[in-house]
């Protein structure tokens, strides 16, 4: 076990409205998202010191959030950044709390990923040429999309490991299910079979529209303090066991490596540091901006062996019943797109059992892994208990 | 018609790389440090942090094999919108197999790429000055 091991909680948690076109300013939805997470908590707004925000140039600060809350914060961060970025600002937040400088703090992201500025859709050429470093080897050549740099590890990965695009579509129909149990998924009423999948047409091959992340509005939010403070929360507090905040690839040009990806780094700190082991692990957010991001993750935490985690998605291991119901909100694929920031809210409500008697709830769960994936270059992961 | 796509970016650590890719010639940076290739090239060696870089000229014949590829069928940048569907691929090269270099494969129809496949560096001139390196598939 680690040093922090139980010794800090994730307490409120809380989103906003989440559609095509928010029709208002990442702001207000932020503010929105924070709300819901305090009433979550049992917290006012004075209650937190620390307010913390990941965003790419498309968001509001963490002090504008703070003072239209009508606190004067202490202590603000807004760092750039995108997938596992939550989990970094939770390490960051523990460690603040744990010198002494903070007690409690609010993390957000908040973004108008659909009306507003799309990953999806490719960035700006000379700004990537400038701005990535090996930028000029990629752009010139029409590549310049997550689906397009992802998908080039996908294929080798595939190739090497007899992934079939039907493995694939187990990881989307399974995260589709459970959308469908989830009214306020983004593709609730709208669910997928794997012929429908099969006839979908590729918008980058290995992907098509259905193992890509769906891309809204939407603001989240949550609560870190400590285990002492917890206590005096209205909600149930689910501990953090252990975390690994970040780690990165080999090669700043991920690209180059193919073989390696930053969450092949992570487990075995994270597991360690949680005093767990990945068989201990009975329900899971895996960061799914991609279907393909799922698999390669299950491999690279130990949670299926190589060369297997095709057949352990077809197997329905992923739905609810299976040995690790994953993404059980609809994850990024189906229910909504902060970054990875609802997949934790999600993980958050399983462990309280907030879904108890429903069937959502995946039964008795106490143990969950939440993992983030910025892309093969930097990765981080939390486990979380009851 | 002049051309549409983005245009290499010259910079102070990969020039040399793009100079003599506009002479059609393949040059390699290279760490005397530790002996590996650097692809793209850097500042510094990313595998040890060697300051003691040279470039290797692998000239005019780069043979290689698909390591792995993309098909585009939806234009991401400008000037793409006519060469869909679109491979995009890295290939393993022959003679240092380290080294992986993403190109388009030219002259292939996207249905026929495969990892494995043997392909060979062609350059494309698409300015008056500048030329681009491309795959096209080995002729057996």
């Amino acid at each position: 076990m680690g040093k922090i091991t139980d010794r800090y909680a994730i307490v409120g948690v809380g989103e906003s409205e989440r559609s095509r076109n928010s029709g208002t300013t990442p702001l207000h939805m932020a503010l929105d998202a924070a709300r819901s997470a305090l009433h979550d908590a049992g917290l006012n707004a004075q209650d937190i010191d620390g307010f913390m925000n990941y965003n790419e140039n498309d968001s509001c600060t963490s002090h504008d959030l703070a003072t239209y809350l009508g606190v004067r914060p202490k202590y603000v961060k807004d760092i750039q950044g995108g997938g596992s970025s939550t989990e970094m600002l939770i390490g960051d937040a523990i460690s603040l709390i744990e010198a002494g400088m903070l007690n409690t703090v609010l993390i957000f992201r908040s973004m108008n990923g659909s009306s507003g500025q799309r990953v999806g859709r490719g960035y700006n050429p000379d700004m990537l040429q400038s701005a990535l470093p090996g930028g000029s080897y990629i752009i010139p050549y029409g590549s310049a999309s997550p689906s397009q740099w992802f998908g080039m590890f996908a294929t080798r990965h595939m190739h090497e490991t007899g992934i079939t695009k039907e493995h694939l579509g187990h990881v989307c129909l399974s995260f589709y299910e459970h959308a469908q149990r989830n009214p306020k998924a983004f593709l609730h009423g709208k669910p997928l079979t794997m012929e429908k999948y099969l006839e979908t047409p590729d918008i980058s091959y290995p992907f098509n529209i259905h193992d890509s992340c769906v891309e809204l509005d939407e603001a989240n939010a949550i609560v870190v303090t400590s285990a002492e403070r917890a206590k005096a929360c209205k909600s149930k507090p689910v501990y953090i066991m252990g975390i690994t905040p970040r780690q990165c690839h080999p090669n700043a040009h991920y690209w180059a490596d193919l073989t390696k990806v930053a969450s092949d780094y992570v487990g075995e700190e994270l597991y360690k540091s949680a005093g767990v082991k990945p068989e201990d692990i009975q329900v899971a957010s895996i960061y799914d901006c991609f279907s393909w991001v799922v698999l390669r993750q299950l491999e690279a935490y130990g949670l299926a062996p190589r060369g297997e985690v095709g057949d352990f998605a077809a197997e329905g291991n992923l739905r609810m019943g299976g040995s690790l119901p994953t993404n059980t909100a609809g994850g990024m694929l189906s229910e909504g797109y902060t970054h990875g920031m609802n997949n934790v809210l999600e993980i958050v409500r399983q462990l309280r059992h907030q879904y108890k008697e429903t069937d959502r709830q995946v039964e008795d769960c106490e143990i969950g892994i939440c993992t983030g994936w910025s892309g093969p270059d930097i990765a981080g992961a939390m486990i979380l208990r009851k | 018609m002049e051309y549409q796509k983005p245009i290499p970016l010259k910079t102070e650590d990969n020039k040399h790389y793009w100079d003599m890719a506009d002479q059609h010639e393949l040059s390699l940076q290279k760490c005397n440090d530790c002996g590996h290739y650097a692809h793209p090239p850097g500042p510094s060696c990313v595998h040890c942090g060697g300051q003691n870089l040279s470039w290797e000229a692998l000239g005019k014949d780069v043979r290689a094999t698909i390591y792995s590829y993309v098909i585009t069928y939806r234009p991401f940048l400008p000037g793409f919108q006519d060469d869909l569907p679109l491979i995009i691929a890295q290939a393993e090269l022959e003679k240092v197999p380290e080294v992986k270099i993403m190109c388009n494969v030219i002259d292939c129809k996207a249905d026929n790429v495969y990892i494995g496949m043997s392909v060979q560096m062609t350059w494309q001139d698409i300015t008056e000055d500048r030329a681009l390196p491309q795959w096209i598939p080995v002729v057996v």
